[in-house]
């Protein structure tokens, strides 16, 4: 294949999955909130099935309960690391003509939306993102495997964005 | 629009089993009472169903109660099909399938038209569609039979209803129907208890399975392919016959198909994706997206060539992913391969059926590129080209700097390809 659109993707030594044309490719990553909001979002989760195991262990008094708080307090230790990291991986990048998004540790997706192609932009932001000020935007093409989102940016980022990509589609608007 | 014949077959043939439970003049006064009402219902919908077109827009207007009225730009316009089911043949009606983007189902029947109605106003839309067809189509040399109006336009291929037949004789279903009929038999035999309720099961086990082939010959039988300037002309069914026409700038995904049993044939199947028929619809039957149902290798090509101009299905530049791909792919690594050509992105998978996916470079929606753990491990990739209203085209566990060029490359094609367009 020819590399000519692609500046030379391997060569500069050993390429990392997440960030394939280092030269050309201005990544942005996303706000280190959103560590606080998943961070909460997994404390409420744990609070709650930790709350229910804890009624039943006074119910039945059986060993298994304990065992179970355990593995649930293993897991939130290990879904707190990774969520530091995986929002740290998280990253978007605006081109000339199209949108990157990269995302995921475990599997790892890189999505290359082009403007023309978008067919409508969600700006939205619940309860806990708002209390850190953030707002997630969602990109949605007519096919419906595409995902294109970048969460946790800044109201301010995220209206710039928002209307960036509406003024750059309708420059080229064109359906499908 | 004339619900009301067919509603009243309807209700007749449900209240059918009632029969046996009350007397037979109690069941002539319920079916009289209830065609009665479905009929006065469907003449009050048929009174306030209507369509116009304004514009470039189609607006329909149905209810009485509530009332809704939808306008539709012919600009998004995908696709359109005239389904005439069988007792709407008897009739000389027809039903108008309009398809576009972003419904969940097929948007807007009008249902009941008249034949010539229903072909002028299919002419019309297509004509306000954006590409009116200049050339006077010369009607082909269709045996038109029965038909009233044979597709127009360059007759490209009739699929013979033998290699029909014999193509869903081929099928697991029926190929495996034999086998499965003699180990019940066997069964029974060594056991001899029959009793009556295993074998009715069997007997609608049986029907199920083969319910799949038979439906494909009747809806296929008679399948015709014609081009009529810019479109795709279809016409297939015997007991329902359908007539689709879709322009080729809609043509989304073309999918060729080698199942095992046709093979020692040389036979392939096409099917083709347009974005109108929602993946919403699961019912495969109720998408009508094949190109040819059944054809050998020439016909195949021609067909490709026709539809995506310039590409060539035997001599597309496949390569297959690299060697370490066979720890995830143990058998299937050789058949796995991913091409770029002039027009298209061309991906083949399957170890038994083995399967084809041609998507233009025009049709690309989005791009992704996705590293699983194990792939992560092995240093391989998956590329997606993702298209509207279809699956799109997975390049499976590529070295990662081939998907990443890969992914690159379909980008700036993909641009390329729009600002041409």
């Amino acid at each position: 294949m020819s590399d000519d659109a692609a500046p030379a993707p391997n060569s500069a030594g050993p390429i990392s999955p997440l960030e394939p044309w280092p030269d050309t490719v201005q990544w942005q990553s996303i706000s280190t909130d959103l560590i606080w909001v998943e961070l909460l979002r997994l404390a409420i989760g744990v609070a709650f099935v930790s709350a229910v195991l804890g009624v039943s262990w006074v119910l039945t008094d059986s060993w298994t309960v304990p065992a179970a708080l355990g593995a649930v307090g293993l897991f939130a230790l290990w879904r707190a690391v990774t969520i530091v990291r995986a929002v740290r991986a998280w990253g978007y990048a605006e081109r000339e003509d199209d949108l990157l998004v990269r995302h995921g540790l475990l599997v790892r997706r890189l999505s290359i939306v082009p403007y023309s192609r978008m067919q409508f932009v969600d700006v939205s932001a619940g309860p806990l993102e708002r209390a850190f000020d953030l707002a997630t935007v969602q990109l949605h093409t007519a096919a419906a495997a595409s995902d294109a989102r970048v969460p946790g940016l800044r109201p301010a980022e995220a209206s710039r964005l928002r209307d960036r990509l509406t003024a750059l589609g309708e420059d080229r608007a064109e359906g499908l | 629009m004339h619900g009301a014949k067919s509603l009243a077959v309807v209700i007749a043939g449900l209240s059918w089993s009632t029969l046996s439970r009350v007397g037979f003049g109690w069941f002539v006064a319920m079916v009289i009472v209830l065609a009665l009402g479905a009929s006065v219902l469907a003449v009050i919908s048929w009174y306030n169903t209507g369509y116009q077109v304004v514009g470039r827009e189609l607006r329909i207007h149905e209810g009485l109660l509530w009332r809704r009225t939808r306008a539709i730009p012919l600009e998004r316009l995908q696709a359109v099909e005239v389904v005439r089911p069988l007792l709407a043949q008897l009739t000389g009606l027809a039903e108008l399938r309009l398809e576009v983007v972003g419904g969940g189902k097929t948007e807007a029947p009008l249902a009941y038209l008249g034949v010539a109605e229903a072909a002028v106003l299919r002419q019309r839309l297509l004509a306000l569609a954006g590409h009116p067809s200049t050339a006077v189509a010369t009607g082909g040399s269709q045996p038109a039979g029965t038909e009233p109006a044979p597709p127009s336009g360059r007759p490209l291929h009739a699929v013979r209803n033998r290699d029909l037949l014999i193509s869903q004789l081929l099928t697991p279903q029926a190929f495996l129907l034999p086998f499965g009929v003699a180990f019940v038999a066997a069964q029974f035999l060594s056991e001899g208890s029959w009793s009556f309720i295993a074998v009715a099961s069997t007997l609608t086990a049986m029907a199920g399975v083969l319910l799949q082939p038979i439906r494909r010959v009747l809806d296929d039988w008679r399948f015709q392919l014609a081009r009529d300037e810019d479109r795709l002309r279809i016409r297939n069914g015997l007991l329902e016959t359908r007539s689709q026409t879709v322009p080729l700038h809609r043509v989304q995904t073309v999918r060729v198909a080698w199942p095992l049993l046709w093979r020692m044939k040389g036979w392939l199947r096409l099917r083709l994706e347009v974005a109108g028929y929602a993946a919403g619809e699961a019912d495969e039957r109720d998408r009508p997206d094949r190109l040819l149902p059944v054809g050998d290798q020439p016909t195949g090509e021609m067909i490709v060539a026709e539809v995506l101009p310039g590409v060539a299905l035997s001599s597309l530049p496949l390569r297959p992913p690299p060697p370490r791909a066979r720890w995830v792919n143990p058998l299937s690594r050789h058949v796995l391969g991913a091409g770029l050509t002039e027009q298209v992105f061309a991906v083949r998978s399957g170890l038994l059926t083995r399967r084809l996916t041609i998507v233009p470079y025009a049709r690309l929606q989005s791009v992704r590129v996705v590293q699983g753990p194990v792939q992560r491990l092995l240093g391989l990739a998956t590329v997606y080209a993702d298209t509207a209203g279809g699956a799109g085209a997975a390049a499976v566990d590529r070295d990662l700097a081939d998907a990443w060029a890969l992914a690159a490359e379909l980008t700036a094609r993909g641009r390329d390809a729009r600002r041409v367009g």
